[in-house]
């Protein structure tokens, strides 16, 4: 019972969270740019989280820094669970050689920590929120690789994949028709846990300044609030925002992907009368 | 119809040490056109890897398989695809043999749709009418694997099979995994079928009673090696081999047990 | 043809009669399940009589297996037990944890299927079978490890020392087998409980396995065995019960049902054995979420009459000693 509460409640708070981005221009019609109002002020009948520094809406610059922060989220995880995806049924189907040059591969590249290589990386050019976001998502892909192909080996060995190569299918037809369906699952729930990782990461990376620090979202919320001093003088309604909002996005999907996992895996499950 | 030359499968593991089993050693073997030929075995006696070997799911190391005639290794991918509907398997254990997440009506009419045997439309009443054929009752259709009996999904399995009309099946351990009662009704439904159909069956099996059932002619595998064959009465009469008439005796002495003459 | 007052299988009503070692009455077991309340097992009255080797035998889904972990109180939470299963002064069902603990594996033990993961695999067998005596304190655990070894020299391990060294993956099914055996065996229960000790295994080794047990028995012990393969039934028991869809529908000497079987599922099983011709039994077993009102084996019974429909039959007892749940021994 609790469980279903629980899965309905995330996503509840998810689709408050997308619609709140797709409608920034309806709720902050003025734009996060616009100087609306004197610097420092608490929040009022006008400005719902107050203003920042510059006098600019903080509300209006939430609802706008979703957009960025959640589109990072989720495009680089997409892109990692798809490239993750397919490579791992390609390689647990097909094995022999390409998957041990695979596997090497990733086991090479696997010790490497993200953010270093990340920054590493940008140094040599000066990155756009895109561009970082397909880094990640190519980078994020591999540790998915590993788990991808381990499912899709229990699914490959399976009477029923050999079955259908009995009746003569081709190799592309198993891997789409039979393979895949049988990892969903497993896809699915990666897919909420690698945009639960990419959105926190892309906000600790946009906190360090990784791309242009004048684009609103909400690792830059945070940072100009810390580093403006709202921390220090207590100016609760600049720094809180933009941070509960994280907590609050991440919560939801990591209690999503749990309950995901406790539905597709019933062996979790087990114990509930 | 189908014949075996020499037939080896050794597997080897390791990269520097390579440690080899062998599975199958050096086969002969042959099946007729409308024939019934029994392989009996203990488990590890390689004859589930000697079923797939017959059909080339599985490359042999050495010697030739021969389908009607035409050598197996010669052909290429796409002949050997081509190749695929006239022989067929049926797996011993019902519960993976289905995939999961296909219903009863997609499993069946999967072999239609690869091989474009039938429209669309007639898809659905083809599947029927092999549903009937193998005894499911027709509201089973679009049932999960999962609310299905072993009994069933083994119906399953052998409709799907017989979608393709195949000249000739393997039948591995088709009934191991079933109750008693389930047994006598796949193995009679089988029976009918080859009937029916005049199809040629390699059926493989441990229990020598079932073979007695069901095969014309026996091989007796053990360790790898064929030790016997015959013609089933005669091999279970006057076993010649220890082994055989170490099986032999085995099985009779069940029978035995159970009140009834030899 | 005279009708049982409560359908107690088994315990004939005799001034001297021994009383009964274990005394299954009105087990019922039923599993709370998404589509509703599945009766595995619905009214099972069993008396299993000290020395006596009896057989339980059914098909899957005859509720078989769930009697046996009914009374070692293996069933999993959701299930809901009711009846007696008595034990000495205990009623299994409803003893303390304390008190089931300490019959487990000492006084009632039970050798399992024979499936891969049965035995630790990370533990080396000497320790495994050691270790009944050592948890219920029978003896310091050196001479666990000794008394191991001689009970796996007992059971045929040509080297017993090296092979307690050894893990469960370095030995054959069969060799498995008579780890578990070794297992049940080594606090002497006064009952063992065999669940499908055969299953899987090569006809050869099965019959190894089956005169192991027997020999084992010999000395002094009850057996329950549980089983489809009746042959193996045949083998070591005195008395049979036959399950189907949750309840008992015959019972007798084991050599008599199973020679001259008197209800037609009975019937039609050993039919349907390969030796006997490979008759199968139209029909499948009712789904125990959904049974009929009347006989539950009427749909499939060649010899079905009006009444089996809507009525449901008792245990009745035949002239011969036979219990059997059909109308035609009314």
């Amino acid at each position: 019972m609790s469980r279903k509460i629980v899965l309905w409640g995330s996503v509840a708070i998810l689709g408050i969270f997308i619609a709140i981005a797709l409608a920034a221009p309806l709720l902050a019609p003025t734009g996060p740019y616009a100087i609306t109002g004197k610097p420092l002020q608490a929040p009022d009948a006008d400005h719902l989280f107050g203003t920042n520094e510059v006098g600019q809406d903080i509300f209006a610059q939430l609802v706008y820094g979703a957009r960025i922060t959640l589109l990072f989220g989720f495009c680089s995880a997409l892109l990692a669970v798809v490239i993750s995806t397919s490579v791992g049924i390609i390689i647990g189907y097909y094995g022999g050689i390409v998957d041990e040059i695979v596997c090497r591969a990733i086991d090479v590249v696997m010790p490497i920590p993200m953010f270093v290589l990340l920054i590493v990386l940008t140094t040599f050019f000066s990155p756009g929120v895109l561009q970082v976001s397909l880094l990640m998502g190519l980078l994020g892909s591999v540790h998915g690789i590993r788990i991808m192909r381990s499912q899709v080996l229990s699914v490959a060995r399976t009477s029923f994949v050999e079955g259908a190569k009995a009746i003569g299918a081709s190799d592309f037809h198993i891997m789409f028709r039979h393979i895949l369906p049988n990892v969903m699952p497993l896809v699915m729930v990666k897919f909420v846990t690698t945009s639960q990782h990419m959105l926190v990461m892309g906000v600790g990376l946009s906190f360090i300044g990784m791309w242009d620090t004048s684009t609103v979202d909400w690792g830059t919320m945070i940072q100009n609030a810390y580093s403006g001093g709202g921390v220090a003088l207590g100016l609760w309604w600049w720094i809180l925002p933009p941070g509960i909002a994280v907590v609050g996005i991440s919560l939801a999907l990591a209690l999503i992907g749990y309950s995901f996992e406790e539905k597709f895996n019933p062996r979790v499950g087990v114990n509930r009368i | 119809m189908i014949e075996l030359e020499g037939v080896s499968k050794i597997y080897s593991r390791g990269f520097i040490r390579r440690e080899q089993t062998v599975a199958v050693d050096n086969v002969t073997l042959s099946v007729k056109k409308g024939e019934s030929l029994g392989l009996v075995g203990e488990s590890g006696s390689g004859k589930s890897t000697l079923g797939r070997l017959a059909l080339r799911l599985i490359e042999p190391t050495s010697g030739t398989v021969r389908f009607d005639g035409r050598d197996l290794s010669c052909l290429s991918r796409a002949e050997l695809r081509r190749t695929r509907p006239r022989m067929q398997i049926v797996f011993q254990d019902p519960d993976t043999a289905l995939d999961p997440r296909m219903t009863v009506k997609d499993c069946i009419s999967e072999p239609m749709k690869v091989w474009r045997l039938a429209m669309p439309a007639e898809q659905k009443e083809r599947v029927v009418g092999l549903m009937d054929l193998v005894g499911l009752q027709p509201d089973l259709i679009d049932r999960y694997p999962f609310e299905l009996s072993g009994g069933q999904k083994q119906r399953v399995a052998l409709a799907r099979v017989l979608a393709l009309k195949p000249d000739f099946i393997v039948a591995d351990e088709p009934t191991a995994a079933l109750d008693l009662s389930v047994q006598a009704q796949i193995l009679t439904l089988i029976k009918k079928i080859r009937r029916s159909t005049g199809l040629t069956l390699l059926f493989i099996s441990h229990d020598l009673q079932v073979i007695g059932q069901m095969s014309d002619t026996v091989a007796v595998m053990h360790k790898g090696k064929i030790v016997e064959q015959g013609r089933t009465r005669d091999v279970l009469e006057n076993p010649n081999d220890t082994y055989t008439r170490h099986l032999v005796e085995a099985a009779y002495e069940s029978s035995a047990w159970m009140g009834k003459n030899r | 043809m005279t009708e049982t007052k409560d359908g107690v299988a088994g315990v004939q009503e005799q001034p001297q009669s021994p009383r009964a070692l274990l005394h299954i009455a009105g087990l019922k077991v039923t599993f709370s399940s998404r589509s509703g309340p599945v009766r595995a097992v619905d009214r099972v009255d069993l008396a299993i009589r000290e020395g006596e080797r009896i057989g339980l035998i059914g098909e899957s889904g005859s509720g078989k297996t769930v009697t046996g972990m009914a009374i070692l109180g293996l069933l999993p939470v959701n299930a809901k037990i009711r009846g007696t299963i008595r034990y000495g002064d205990h009623d299994l069902l409803t003893a303390p944890d304390r008190t089931l603990q300490q019959i487990r594996g000492n006084e009632i033990a039970m050798i399992s299927q024979n499936s891969g993961n049965s035995l630790n695999p990370v533990m080396k067998i000497g320790d495994q079978v050691a270790e009944p005596l050592v948890i219920h304190r029978i003896c310091s655990v050196p001479d666990a490890r000794r008394e191991a070894i001689r009970v796996l020299s007992e059971l045929g391990f040509d080297d017993p020392e090296q092979a307690a060294t050894r893990y469960p993956h370095e030995f054959s099914g069969g060799m498995r087998e008579r780890i578990l055996i070794a297992l049940a065996l080594i606090c002497h229960p006064r009952l063992i409980i065999a669940d499908e000790p055969t299953a899987g295994l090569d006809a050869g080794t099965k019959s190894h396995i089956l005169r192991l047990i027997k020999t084992q028995i010999a000395h002094n012990g009850t057996l329950f065995l549980i089983t489809h393969d009746l042959g193996a039934a045949s083998f070591l028991c005195d008395r049979i019960a036959v399950m189907y869809a949750g309840e008992v529908v015959e019972c007798g000497p084991a050599k008599e049902v199973l020679s001259l079987p008197l209800h037609p599922y009975t019937q039609g099983l050993i039919a349907s054995l390969p030796s006997a011709g490979l008759h199968p039994i139209p029909g499948m077993s009712p789904s125990p979420a959904s049974l009929p009102r009347g006989c539950r084996f009427c749909e499939r019974c060649p010899a079905a009459l009006d009444r089996c429909d809507c009525d449901h039959p008792d245990l009745f007892l035949t002239e011969c000693g036979r219990q059997v749940r059909c109308f035609h021994y009314d």
